[in-house]
């Protein structure tokens, strides 16, 4: 029932934006009449080109909920403002109860027009994972994301408009293998800003790389300075690091799982452990170390012709 | 528990030293039996090995494909994606090694495959006359505030500033260095010219020589030396013994009431200074210990002991 009324809410706050815009547009020309006597005009144009051609058709209906669970970190949670800032075509949501299983996040992207899904899901409030999913119809993939760098970091000295659209760079390597095909295809529909989106700007400023490396997927965006190829880095920066394609979104059978993948509960446990049994091993080592010597003869072979290189003193030879 | 069937022989010998009692039918046994032996506790650690279930990885290729096609939107123009796919066998083939820890290199290969992205996609932009560089003159909210950038500047610049300071740090102490391998140098040579004013003052005294020019050059070099040698005349230099003698005795005319007072020159000279007289250093070979022993106590003791005995 909430759930219901909430989208209502928010269709009406959209006839009351179109509404509005509206009413501000019919305003303006009313006073340009006005004004046109006056000295100054009320708009200024841009000198050196053309007016921006207005907005053409807005095609590509492609909106992506970004969003994540409760108990996520500061870092992990301005990595996700990023992502909205960066991209126009994506929606907010509130937190998700971690009690809430995953497949009601299809209900929260209907609710809120979505077909695709960027949800970050934090565990022990360490570890974050990512789901990218196509909203109702599937795939959807696991990752876990590691080595974040947000934009917020100081050296990263790029910048780009709010809302362009960026140019995708994929590595050759994600044509060999058909998942990381399909990863592809789901990147570029997840990230690339549809043309004549309403939020975005018309101009192309940055470009996002998507590579392949040591088996995972690194996510660098770069700020185009100039058009013959100089780039300037702008964040944020992360590492994706698959584990599991499903068929369905947020659930159905697997289609695919990483065997490079290990989880960091594991790679935590396997640190633990080496750490712990440090002085054990030292220990032992040490013990059999003392035995060896004591039971053993020398433990390098002996050559027979070796008395020959003795020298020996006359004392000796008495 | 699932116990490998290739340690059953081991197993099966600690079973029955374990129970010899019972009957050779029974110790034909089965993984059962084994299991049940070691629920009780009778297999002792060593004699068998658990066995790990091998984790089997999906990789549904024709699902995949499926999903793929499913997804994949063909109406769908190029204008809408923006998407590039760029080629880095090459870079693979000339780096063979992993250069996921190097992070010089493997920002090198991002920056590098977006700049060929770059190169591939602005001009098809431009052949489909979508602008791409906004005019000077356009404002827009930008992604990262002013205030941020301004901090960014700051911190650039900042850093600039360091590195400056530090290298003139850097060129200060290597200056420093060198001052004082200078000044190593000049006290060397006067170490060498004293030496060798002592050594001629030797060979005077014992009368193998019987010049003395080398005290009227103060630390001229033998050179200078040879050349007054060409302008004197060796007859008149010859000593007189007698009269050698005498002069020592009875001195050499003149007053000699203040010739005995120190003077700047007998001050700062340091000919007769033997430094390892005056060294603080443990002479080799000589103990400190009873010396010490025996020594004055300082004044403040004395004074003490002196107390004490009234």
């Amino acid at each position: 029932m909430v759930v219901t009324k909430n989208s209502k809410k928010r269709k009406l706050q959209g006839q009351g934006q179109v509404q509005s815009s509206a009413a501000t547009t019919s305003a303006t020309s009313v006073k340009g009449k006005d004004e046109e006597n006056s000295a100054l005009p009320s708009t200024v144009q841009s000198d050196n080109m053309e007016p921006v051609a207005k907005m053409g058709r807005w095609v590509n209906k492609e909106r992506v909920l970004v969003f994540s669970s409760r108990g996520i970190g500061s870092r992990e949670r301005h990595l996700m403002r990023d992502l909205r800032a960066l991209m126009p075509h994506s929606k907010p949501d509130v937190k998700m109860h971690k009690s809430e299983k995953l497949l009601e996040i299809n209900e929260i992207a209907e609710m809120k027009n979505c077909n695709k899904v960027l949800f970050f899901e934090s565990k022990k409030n360490q570890d974050l994972y990512l789901w990218a999913s196509n909203s109702p119809a599937g795939p959807s993939v696991k990752f876990l994301v590691e080595n974040v760098h947000t934009m917020d970091e100081l050296k990263l000295t790029g910048n780009c408009l709010r809302g362009s659209r960026p140019v995708l760079s994929f590595d050759s390597s994600f044509d060999e293998l058909p998942h990381f095909q399909l990863l592809k295809e789901l990147f570029t529909q997840i990230f690339s800003t549809p043309h004549n989106h309403p939020k975005s700007q018309p101009f192309i400023d940055n470009v996002y790389t998507f590579s392949i490396n040591d088996n995972r997927i690194w996510f660098r965006n770069y700020q185009i300075v100039e058009e013959t190829g100089s780039l300037t880095e702008i964040g944020p920066r992360f590492v994706l690091n698959p584990f599991k394609i499903f068929e369905g979104s947020f659930g159905g059978p697997t289609l695919w799982h990483n065997p490079h993948y290990t989880s960091p509960n594991v790679y935590r446990r396997a640190m633990r452990k080496a750490l712990a049994q440090k002085y054990a091993i030292r220990h032992h080592n040490k013990e059999k170390n003392e035995e060896r010597k004591t039971t053993l003869g020398p433990t390098y072979k002996k050559d027979v012709t070796h008395d020959v290189f003795v020298t020996i003193d006359s004392s000796q030879i008495d | 528990m699932i116990i490998d069937t290739e340690a059953m022989a081991i197993m099966q010998e600690q079973v029955e030293s374990s129970a010899e009692s019972e009957s050779e039918e029974e110790l034909l046994d089965s993984d059962e039996e084994l299991q049940k032996a070691f629920a009780k506790g009778q297999l002792q650690s060593g004699t068998y090995k658990e066995i790990t279930k091998k984790e089997t990885f999906i990789n549904d290729v024709s699902g995949l494909e499926a999903k793929l096609k499913s997804i994949s939107k063909t109406d769908i123009a190029w204008l809408e994606r923006l998407d590039t796919t760029i080629s880095t066998a090459e870079e693979i083939e000339n780096e063979e090694e992993n250069n996921v820890h190097d992070d010089f290199k493997r920002e090198l290969k991002f920056y590098r495959q977006a700049e060929q992205s770059v190169k591939e996609a602005i001009p098809k932009l431009h052949r489909l006359k979508i602008p791409t560089k906004r005019p000077e003159d356009y404002f827009a909210q930008m992604v990262k505030s002013d205030g941020h950038m301004k901090l960014v500047r700051e911190k650039l610049l900042s850093k600039s500033l360091a590195t400056e300071r530090s290298e003139k740090a850097r060129k200060m102490r290597e200056l420093k260095k060198m001052g004082k391998k200078v000044q190593v140098e000049v006290l060397k040579s006067r170490q060498k010219d004293k030496r060798e004013m002592l050594e001629q003052v030797k060979k005077y005294r014992k009368g193998q020589q019987d010049k003395l020019d080398f005290l009227e050059g103060d630390k001229t070099t033998s050179k200078s030396t040879d050349a007054r040698k060409g302008k004197q005349n060796p007859k008149d230099i010859r000593s007189n013994k007698r009269r050698e003698w005498k002069n020592k005795k009875f001195g050499f005319g003149g007053q000699k009431k203040r010739s005995k007072g120190n003077t700047k020159d007998s001050y700062n000279d340091s000919r007769d200074y033997s430094a390892s007289k005056n060294s603080k250093a443990p002479k080799k070979g000589v103990s400190k210990g009873p010396k010490a022993k025996n020594a004055r106590p300082g004044k403040s003791k004395r004074q003490s002991m002196k107390a004490r005995k009234k």
